[in-house]
Order: C-alpha cells, then sequence, then structure tokens
C-alpha cells in the first residue's frame, strides 16, 4: 500500500511524558519555544500525585527541604538538585504548580515545609506540594479531628480498616467503613477508575453521597480513596463537600490509580496548542544526531513518523520508562547508548537489607551531565551539543530514598529548557 | 470440530510487538482498568496474561470473554510494556471451532463470501447499483438543485475510490445522499466499484485470518482496478482497519493511498470547498463526539482526532461542543466493536456500554457525533436502555444541515428540533 512518511518540522524535541517531560513541554512552551514531544506511560502513571522535593536523607525524614537542599550539598555533591540554583527550584515548581491550577488540576503552593502527606497504607510522608483533593487529610490529620474513612466493596489494595489500625493510636477519632460503590456489578473487582469516571455523572455522585451520610456521625472529615473524577477532580471534591456537609479528602491508592491518570489525561487535553505537537502512548525507537539538531524516527498504527529538530531533551526516564535497561551485566541507555555510571558489577546494585538507609545504589545509576546539562561521553564531553537530558535518567539521586522524584524532574527540565533555548537563539 | 488449544505463551512470542512479552507484565492492572469488559466470565486483560504465563490454555482457548473483547486495543495504548491482549484475544477467537462462535457474526461473514459485492446484508451488485439510481432519482425529483448529480461505478480515472456500508442500502438507503451531495459540493472526482463495494468486514471479528484476506483481497482487486489513486472510506471504523490493515497483514499489493473522509472533510473545510458554519445551531444544542476506536486509536492516531473536532466545532460551534472523556486515542470503546453487536450477549455489551453512558452523560450533551457505523448503533442502544436523552448522528448529516443540502428523508438521526430546519431549497450554485 503506498504510504507517505509524515514529517514534523519543529525546534525542540522532547523525549518523553513523564514528569520531566511534561515539565520540558511547559517550560518550553513558556518560552515560546515550538516543541513536539513523544512518549508513552511511564512512572507518572503510578504516582502518588504528590510532588517531592527533598522528603529524606540519609534514613531521616527532612521536614525543610530547602534547608535540606545544603545537607545534600554536603553528602552528594553530585546530585543534580544541588547542581541548580535554589532561586530556578523555585521557579520551576512555581511555575508547573501555576500551569497545572490554569490547566484544571489544584495544587497546593510549594511553601517553605513539607507537608506530611496520607498514604494508602496509614503512614506519612513528608512533600513539598499536594493535591488540593487530598489537602484536607493532611489538616485532619495534624488537628486528630473525627474522621470518617471509606473503602468500597470490591475494590483491591485500600483497606480504610489498615489504614486505621495503623493511625488508631496517634489518631483516636479516626473510623473506618466499608461500602458499596453505586451501581457497580457484584462480586466483580471495582477499580479507582471505574469509581472516578462514574462520578464525573453528577447523579451518581448524589446515590455515594446518600449511601455515605449514615455513616458520618460526629465526623468532621471524610476521608475517600483517591476517586474523585479524572478530568474535573476539584469541581467534584467541592460538590460532594456540599452534598455531605463534612470536609473530604482523597488518600492515593496503589496503582493502577487515579492520580497519574489525571495527570497523563490533563496534559494529552489541555497542553497541545498551535506551538505544541504531543504523540502521547508512542515511543521514539531512534535519534540521529547531527551539528544542526536531530531527527527523531518511531511508528504509529498508520505509518512511518519523523520529527526534525534543532535541539532534543531527552527525558526518556528510568526501568520502568524504557529510558535505560538493565542487561545480564551491566545498565544501558536505550536510545542513543550514553555512558551510563553504574556499580562496576551486578552485585553491586543492591544493598543486602531492603530498607538500608543508605539505599541500592542501582537508584542513582544514570548518565553524566556537564553544567549546560548536556549527557556526557566516555572522555566527559558533551555528546552533541544540541543534545540535552531532564529527570530521573540523571546520575546520583536516588528519588526513591531522597523522595526527590518531582524535585528532580522539574528542576532539571528547567535547567534542560533554559540551556536549549540558547542554542536555539 | 473439537476445540482447538492453542500455546498461548508461545503465541505471544510470535505476535507480540518487539520488545514486548508475557513476561514483562509488571502486573500493575492499567489494562484491566481501563478495559470495560474486564470482570465478565471471570476474565480480564491482566487474566489473560497472567493465565497464560501460568500455562492455562483450556481456559483461555474456551472462554467466551474473547467475544467480549472489542479489540479495541486500549489496553496495548495504555500499557507500559507495549502488551497487545487484542492480537492473543484474535487467535483464540480464530481457534473456536465454528459451530461454537457466535453465529451473528458468523451469518455476516458468511452472506460476505456468498459473491463478489461482498456485502454483509447479501446485497449484489446488481441490487447496490438499483437502489442507489433509486435514491438518486428521489433526490433529483424532491430537489431541483441536485438534477445533475451523478452516482458514478467503475469510473477510470476517478481519483477517489468509495466504499459503502451495506447497513444504508441495505436498510436505510435514503442515508446515502448526504455523503453524495458533499462529494459533488466540493467537486469531488470519485467513483464506487460494482464488485467489491461493501465497506463492512465481519469476517474479521470470525478470527479467521483465510476470511479476513479472502475478503480484503476481493476488495483490493477491485480497486487496483479501477485505478484510483485514494480509497476514502465511508464514515465507519472498522472496516477502515479491516481493509489497511489486511493489506499489510496479508502483505496485498493495493496501488492506492488509504484515506479517511473525516480528514478530507477537514480538508475541503480548509481549503473553502466545504463553507460549512454553525449558524444553523441557534438554540445553541450541546454536542460531544464518539471516537471510533478503529479509526482513532487503531488507524490514524490523534491526527484525525483533532480532524474530527475541528469539523464538529465548525459544524456546530466551538461553544456547542463538548468533549467527552477520556477522549481521543484515550478513548473508550462504546462496545459496539469486535462484532459485539451481533454476539447475542446482549446483556454484556448493555454493562460494557453503561460505562460509555456515563461518560457521555457528564458532558450533557443533547448530541454524540459519530462517524461510525457501530458506534451509532451501539450507542444509540444504549442510549435507550439506561434511560438517556440524546440523538446519535452522522457527520453526513450536519454538513449538509449546515450547506442547506438534507433533504426531508435523510433527517431520521436529528431530533425533533431539527426535523424541518432549513428545508425549503434554495440554489446551491448562489453559494459557489
Amino acid at each position: 500500500m503506498i504510504r507517505e512518511t509524515r514529517s514534523i518540522q519543529t525546534q525542540l524535541a522532547i523525549v518523553g511524558t513523564g514528569l520531566g517531560g511534561l515539565a520540558a513541554g511547559i517550560f518550553a512552551k513558556y518560552r515560546g519555544i515550538k516543541s513536539a514531544q513523544v512518549g508513552h506511560t511511564g512512572a507518572i502513571t503510578y504516582t502518588t500525585g504528590y510532588f517531592d522535593l527533598l522528603g529524606g536523607l540519609l534514613g531521616e525524614q527532612i521536614l525543610d527541604p530547602w534547608q535540606g537542599l545544603s545537607s545534600l550539598k554536603k553528602h552528594y555533591p553530585k546530585h543534580p538538585l544541588v547542581r541548580i540554583a535554589k532561586e530556578d527550584i523555585h521557579k520551576a515548581l512555581n511555575l508547573f504548580n501555576k500551569e497545572l491550577n490554569n490547566m484544571g488540576i489544584g495544587y497546593s503552593e510549594p511553601g517553605n515545609t513539607n507537608l506530611m502527606a496520607l498514604l494508602p497504607s496509614g503512614v506519612c510522608k513528608p512533600t513539598i506540594s499536594v493535591p488540593l483533593t487530598m489537602l484536607a487529610g493532611v489538616k485532619a490529620k495534624e488537628a486528630k479531628s473525627p474522621t470518617l474513612l471509606i473503602d468500597f466493596v470490591g475494590l483491591q489494595g485500600f483497606s480504610a480498616v489498615e489504614f486505621v489500625a495503623n493511625l488508631k493510636k496517634s489518631w483516636p477519632l479516626l473510623t473506618a467503613q466499608r461500602i458499596a460503590f453505586p451501581d457497580m456489578i457484584e462480586g466483580q473487582q471495582v477499580f479507582p477508575e471505574v469509581m472516578a469516571r462514574a462520578l464525573e455523572v453528577p447523579s451518581t455522585r448524589q446515590k455515594l453521597a446518600e449511601t455515605i451520610k449514615p455513616f458520618i456521625g460526629n465526623a468532621k472529615y471524610l476521608g475517600l480513596p483517591s476517586i474523585l473524577g479524572i478530568n474535573k477532580p476539584d469541581l467534584i471534591h467541592n460538590n460532594m463537600e456540599e452534598l455531605l456537609g463534612v470536609k473530604v479528602f482523597e488518600i492515593p491508592s496503589i496503582p493502577p490509580s487515579v492520580p497519574g491518570m489525571r495527570l497523563r489525561e490533563l496534559f494529552e487535553q489541555k497542553f497541545v496548542d498551535k506551538n505544541v505537537t504531543l504523540i502521547p502512548q508512542h515511543k521514539v525507537e531512534h535519534i540521529e544526531l547531527n551539528d544542526d539538531g536531530a531527527k527523531l524516527f518511531f511508528k504509529d498504527p498508520f505509518g512511518d513518523i519523523e520529527i526534525s529538530c534543532k535541539a532534543t531533551i531527552l527525558a526518556s526516564g528510568r526501568f520502568l520508562s524504557g529510558g535505560l535497561k538493565a542487561e545480564q551485566q551491566n545498565i544501558v541507555e536505550t536510545l542513543l547508548n550514553i555512558p551510563v555510571t553504574q556499580p562496576t558489577g551486578r552485585d553491586d546494585w543492591y544493598q543486602e537489607k531492603y530498607f538500608d538507609p543508605k539505599g541500592h545504589n542501582i537508584n542513582q545509576v544514570g548518565v553524566e551531565i556537564d553544567n549546560n546539562f548536556r549527557p556526557l561521553n566516555t572522555k566527559g564531553e558533551p555528546i552533541n551539543r544540541r543534545l540535552f537530558a531532564a529527570g530521573t535518567i540523571i546520575a546520583h539521586q536516588d528519588w526513591v530514598r531522597q523522595r526527590c522524584g518531582a524535585g528532580v524532574s522539574l528542576s532539571t527540565a528547567y535547567q534542560a529548557v533554559k540551556y536549549a533555548a540558547k542554542v536555539l537563539d | 470440530m473439537t476445540q482447538k488449544i492453542l500455546d498461548f505463551n508461545k503465541l505471544a512470542h510470535e505476535l507480540l510487538p518487539k520488545g514486548s512479552g508475557y513476561d514483562s507484565c509488571i502486573a500493575c492492572g492499567l489494562c484491566s482498568s481501563g478495559c470495560p469488559a474486564a470482570g465478565f466470565f471471570g476474565m480480564g486483560p491482566q487474566h489473560f496474561i497472567r493465565m497464560a504465563m501460568l500455562g492455562m490454555n483450556q481456559e483461555l482457548a474456551t472462554t467466551p470473554w474473547v467475544w467480549t473483547c472489542t479489540q479495541c486495543k486500549r489496553c496495548l495504548y495504555i500499557c507500559p510494556m507495549n502488551i497487545d491482549v487484542s492480537l492473543l484475544v484474535g487467535a483464540a477467537r480464530g481457534a473456536w471451532p465454528d459451530e461454537k462462535k457466535p453465529q451473528g457474526i458468523m451469518r455476516s461473514c458468511e452472506a460476505q463470501s456468498l459473491n463478489s459485492s461482498t456485502s454483509a446484508m447479501g446485497l449484489t451488485s446488481e441490487d447496490f447499483i438499483e437502489i442507489t439510481q433509486d435514491v438518486l432519482e428521489e433526490i433529483k425529483a424532491e430537489d431541483h438543485r441536485f438534477n445533475t448529480l451523478q452516482v458514478p461505478f467503475d469510473k477510470k480515472g476517478a481519483y477517489f475510490v468509495v466504499n459503502q456500508n451495506s447497513r444504508e442500502p441495505g436498510v436505510e438507503a435514503e442515508e446515502m445522499g448526504p455523503l453524495w451531495k458533499i462529494l459533488n459540493y466540493v467537486g469531488a472526482n470519485w467513483s464506487y466499484t460494482s464488485k467489491g463495494w461493501a465497506a463492512e468486514n465481519f469476517c474479521m471479528f470470525t478470527g479467521s485470518d483465510a476470511a479476513w484476506e479472502k475478503m480484503v483481497t476481493q476488495r483490493v482487486d477491485a480497486m487496483n482496478e479501477l485505478g484510483a489513486s485514494v480509497w476514502i472510506n465511508t464514515e465507519c471504523g472498522h472496516s477502515l482497519y479491516a481493509l489497511w490493515k489486511g493489506i499489510e497483514r496479508f502483505d496485498l499489493k493495493a496501488n492506492f493511498q488509504p484515506g479517511n473522509l473525516i480528514s478530507y472533510y477537514a480538508q475541503w473545510i480548509r481549503e473553502g470547498k466545504l463553507p460549512v458554519n454553525s449558524d444553523w445551531n441557534t438554540m445553541g444544542l450541546k454536542f460531544t463526539l464518539q471516537d471510533p476506536c478503529q479509526l482513532v486509536r487503531k488507524s490514524s492516531g490523534d491526527p484525525a482526532a483533532e480532524d474530527l473536532r475541528f469539523v464538529a466545532k465548525k459544524l456546530v460551534g466551538a461553544d456547542n461542543f463538548i468533549d467527552m472523556q477520556p477522549c481521543k486515542s484515550a478513548n473508550y470503546c462504546c462496545g459496539g466493536g469486535g462484532g459485539f453487536l451481533q454476539a447475542g450477549m446482549r446483556e454484556q455489551r448493555r454493562a460494557y456500554g453503561k460505562r460509555k453512558f456515563d461518560q457521555i452523560a457528564a458532558t450533557q450533551a443533547s448530541y454524540v457525533l459519530t462517524p461510525c457505523h457501530n458506534c451509532h448503533s451501539q450507542i444509540e442502544d444504549i442510549g435507550e436502555y439506561y434511560s438517556g436523552n440524546y440523538h446519535v448522528v452522522h457527520f453526513w448529516t450536519l454538513i449538509c444541515l449546515s450547506l442547506g443540502i438534507l433533504g426531508q428523508q435523510e433527517r431520521r438521526y436529528l431530533g425533533p428540533e431539527l426535523e424541518n430546519l432549513g428545508l425549503v431549497p434554495g440554489d446551491i450554485n448562489a453559494k459557489t
């Protein structure tokens, strides 16, 4: 059959649609740079929805992340966050926050200290910004307010009873109740996504509120797994508060969970404009770098697509997103075979103890960058003056133990776009 | 004929895209979470994958779930490991004994094989030509502006070859008129073929590659013989996918480019050849849109989805257009795909469609636009079943309504408020 290769000409190509890639897209749009972005489902889909800047260091919780950055510098001098001025980190977090709010998902403003955000098993973690649908949970726990926590028949991976059991000592007025979500087929597994989409229909919200009301009693707060809609969570959140007459908050559930779907669908639908081409759920298969930029190649069901650009940002993520791949003995970068800083052998990838406060070496592997956020070859030279890196593919950070994933992604994206803009001028 | 038991794990290695496999599944459940068929018969895409890994071939070969999966590929779309469950569902369907497959699908496929017209409704080429001539005469009699309207067959030198879903000539012949009027309006040089004119392909849904290939081959031969440059598929999702995918899958030689009608609508509007507007929508009627999986996610991707929205907004007014959520390539299948409408599993089909019904209800739109026959039928059915308050319309209906050339007989899918709108014939030449 006769098929023509479809070509896209752009200034900036961004590889990856995780937090780093999407932030790069936002920052590029903000600077008026024409961009094309390609990426597939990755770690962002599994997020709690919380944005961490720095929540842990050497086994200790960090309550003041800004002060924590100074300690980080002392212990991890090559950490990407310590290579960026605090002022730029502030700008990155605030700009991203503002754009998310503009596009339709409300987030709390990143402040001077971390919030202690709730997790599904009944523990808390320090984080810098939370979705507004989850904020009341932080306050309810802080004030130890009378709170009813709801879970649902058929929902796996979220137990109100377990949550209460783990927090009962410090939060005695917390109680649990299991109910059936309206109009679900009896005996089947119920997914958070299904409930969230059902709650986008006003009549379902009314039915749910009627089901919950008899159990509220003296509670001032009501907690739910994260199910308050995918596309208009703040509207649905407000509506549920009106219907129930108490403060309502969500707690992220385990994957497949709603907060990541919200972010992904928000970008897919609200982000595109005349300067932004977004090709979601596809993976770049091959990149050819040249003196004037690069050509990126991939396929969709209908055939071949080629992007020509003047600069490229590699934000392809780590193992889950496909930016890095673990071979039998070593770890490789998958698109350009960029050298990956890593332990000498597989035996050193992990510590013996899973909860070792030092964290596992494999979580710190990644590509090296120069001060302009360009990936380096084995000689320590930039691979191409028009190639930049952003996000967790960068070495020397441990987003798992240090609770710094969003901080690294947003801040490095901000820097990568800043330096890419200079070669585009 | 006895049930053939496939080795699904082995099959996965043969069929799944490069770099993916059952052993790469991280069991995150995103596939089942976004699958309206998950849960029927205790099965879902995640179950399917895990059971294949465990070698539970007997269970997978015999589960009727494969007939409730519409092969819409949303699980593939969302899977970080690129696992395409629909390919294995297709293989599982094919291994069922013919007599145990849903007979509605089988009968439609058999009807397509009866003669060279390839119509699932059993219409011959002569029937089709006769019906089109009758409808053409009626249009000319109703409106003098179409005195010179032509419906060409086997016209050498035509740029476009167009195929037609049998539903129109079979049960609602007057619905063919709007597309002819549009092609005439833009001055398209087009033709039907008398052989292999039908668009639908139920053979693909049987899981039989041989039957699918036979159907595609007949049509490709007819189109190659005509020598047109571009094949335009009618407003129908699966028939677009079945043909272009079939050409690739069976390595057939096709001397034409595939085109989708919606993108041509968009192009003609941009070029000024189709000067539609929303002036007629003085009531502020709200419209939403169902992206056919076969057209968007499985074929042209988001560029086609953007064209759909461009055309829809031009037709109804940007303020009157409300996107369903999720949409574009992330859209949910309505439950009309994969032969589900013909599979006789009404209870499951409607339970599947409840998610689509909720998504429509959330928009509060009074009309659903969709360029797909199966979407159209399913969305109408669930609307009636769940007491929805909306109508389902083709794009061609609104285009002609907007241009003031929609005949009285071409309004069966419009609500009472649009029954007579713009019916006074004007002079088409004055507009062009």
